[in-house]
């Protein structure tokens, strides 16, 4: 079983590189950054070891938080906090959205939302194929949702019958716009899920035991793909930010960047 | 030049061409979106089940699904129509494309070779949307020889290639030089008085209008280019600086596709030989046999023949 408290301190960690790297650069997706963070930081600390080749794969395909990919991908020491600054700059391997030539570690080119869940399942037919049996994780997010090709991807995980396939949606409730629900209405997304014939776990998403939990439910399921519903807060963490769609991409300013250290249990920036 | 001949379907060929560079290739994937009768990749299911993924009528879905079978190792080929393979899945192409993934598109029913399902299926923009994408490849082979070293190049090669194979017929020659990407043939070279280039699924069209200007007592060169990208531009150049005039033959539109890519090669020459092409001219087609349907959209000998002003 998973150390919790290790996990939740990873989480903490990985906020706190989020902030620091937002506020570095000045420009970055920091609320489904943050939103996503527990889940992905799960993941990568419980399923993934980089070092394996073949591996289990992550598909970012909500790949405009790579402020959250690049974190993690910190505490796995491929990335060094000195490069936060360039994010998003000339030069920088930190692009925008991930991007697999420059950081090998990175599972797939996304940021054309709605293509990633594809991806993954093509990755887990080619593992299953090969006799491969790690699992691919595929993060979406809930607005991305919206996009048809994910249920198309859907239905063909189902039909193959591809257990070592777990479709996570980042849950926040918020896109760039607005509220996702008033954009275009996802509910009953869990119902949806299933009649696509995907066995459906709900939970917390920020919650660790949860998320550990469903991990692991996921991986007892056999004979059909498993889907996560996760369920989180835009820009948890950061008081200002919680459930604003305004910081759905924002940069954060000195001020502000105090205030998020503070409520992420950081004194005067340290 | 001999025109006489047989003419065969490239497409007819996938299934059996897929199954031989699987022999080499054991780790291809054959891709298909509910069309496999139609390009033949069927002949490749069955042999191959286990390697052949149907994902119903879903192009975005299974293009993104070869880029994931990339990553994994093996060797995706998404075969589908021209106007599915480019122009529904263009965002998901150019994604793959980007981190040069190792995806193979094997595209059937190019320009108007879908003839009766009209102007909706004529995929007469498949080359403008393939060239201007970077790292990927687009081969046009102009013979079943051609078509065979296209598909094992491509599987050989480490990155996105689009080969774009015949529905409609093509001479059925053997190659005339072995297969190198981005080198042009040379069919034919009797004079400086033209120059016509083509791409393999006009080759028909292009032999007959070399032999119309022989017959005219005109003298000339006939260039196959087999790539689009990379294009033979130092021949191509060569070519424009020592014949009187020129002109590309495609079964495309005449906006971005081979007319496009040997004005680009040529434009920054001192002087170069005027430069003309047949091919649609920049409106939407119909209905029709296909050979019917590009005779009335400027594929015929006569109006290669006005624009060299023969």
């Amino acid at each position: 079983m998973a150390d919790i408290k290790r996990l939740e301190d990873v989480c903490l960690r990985n906020r706190r590189r989020i902030v620091d790297m937002v506020h570095a650069a000045n420009v970055g997706h920091i609320g489904g950054s943050l939103s996503v963070i527990d889940v992905l930081t799960a993941i990568y600390e419980t399923e993934v070891d980089l070092s394996a080749s073949p591996r289990a794969r992550v598909v970012l395909s909500k790949g405009h938080v790579t402020p959250a990919l690049y974190a993690e991908l910190t505490e796995k020491g491929v990335i060094d906090e000195s490069e936060y600054p360039t994010f998003r700059q000339i030069d920088s391997r930190l692009q925008g959205h991930p991007y697999e030539p420059d950081i090998p570690e990175v599972d797939a080119t996304t940021g054309l939302l709605g293509q990633g869940f594809s991806l993954a399942v093509g990755m887990a037919l080619a593992k299953r194929s090969m006799g491969d049996d790690h699992y691919v994780y595929a993060i979406c997010g809930d607005g991305e949702a919206q996009e048809g090709q994910i249920w198309e991807a859907l239905m063909c995980a189902a039909h193959y019958g591809i257990d070592r396939l777990v479709f996570v949606v980042d849950s926040n409730g918020l896109s760039s716009h607005g509220p996702v629900n008033e954009s275009i209405n996802l509910e009953p997304l869990a119902d949806k899920l299933r009649a696509f014939g995907m066995h459906v776990i709900e939970i917390d998403g920020h919650d660790m035991s949860q998320i550990v939990a469903a991990l692991d439910e996921a991986k007892g399921v056999s004979g059909k793909p498993s889907a996560i519903i996760s369920h989180t807060v835009k820009g948890k963490g950061v008081s200002f930010m919680e459930n604003n769609p305004a910081w759905h991409s924002k940069g954060v300013s000195d001020e502000q960047y105090e205030i998020a250290l503070r409520d992420l249990g950081v004194k005067g920036g340290e | 030049m001999d025109t006489s001949y047989e003419l065969i379907s490239l497409r007819t060929l996938v299934g059996d061409v897929l199954n031989e560079a699987f022999e080499s290739h054991p780790n291809i994937f054959v891709i298909d979106s509910d069309l496999a009768g139609s390009t033949t990749s069927d002949k490749f299911q069955e042999k191959h089940p286990e390697h052949f993924i149907e994902t119903g009528i879903a192009e975005q879905n299974a293009m993104s699904i070869a880029t994931g079978i990339a990553k994994e190792g093996g060797i995706p080929f998404y075969v589908n129509f021209a106007i599915f393979a480019t122009g529904t899945v263009w965002t998901q192409l150019r994604q793959a494309c980007y981190p040069n993934a190792n995806v193979k598109i094997l595209a059937t029913h190019p320009g108007m070779d879908g003839g009766f399902d009209g102007a909706t299926h004529h995929a007469n923009e498949d080359i403008a949307l393939t060239r201007a994408i970077p790292n990927l490849q687009v081969l046009v082979p102009a013979n079943p020889d051609e078509l065979r070293a296209a598909v094992l190049y491509a599987a050989d090669h480490e990155g996105p290639v689009y080969i774009r194979c015949s529905r409609d017929v093509v001479p059925n020659l053997p190659m005339a030089q072995p297969y190198e990407v981005g080198s042009a043939v040379v069919d034919a070279d009797t004079g400086s008085d033209f120059a016509i280039v083509y791409e393999g699924t006009a080759g028909d069209l292009a032999r007959k209008s070399f032999a119309a200007c022989e017959e005219r007592g005109r003298h000339g060169v006939l260039l196959n280019v087999r790539s689009v990208k990379p294009l033979d531009a130092e021949l191509i150049r060569s070519i424009a600086g020592r014949v009187e005039c020129m002109v590309t033959i495609e079964n495309h539109s005449v906006i971005g596709g081979l007319g496009g890519a040997v004005a680009e090669a040529v434009c920054e020459l001192l002087s170069h030989a005027p430069l003309h092409r047949v091919g649609v001219e920049d409106v939407f087609t119909e209905s029709g046999p296909s050979d019917r349907v590009k005779e009335k959209y400027g594929l015929n000998v006569e109006n290669v023949l006005a624009k060299l002003g023969f």
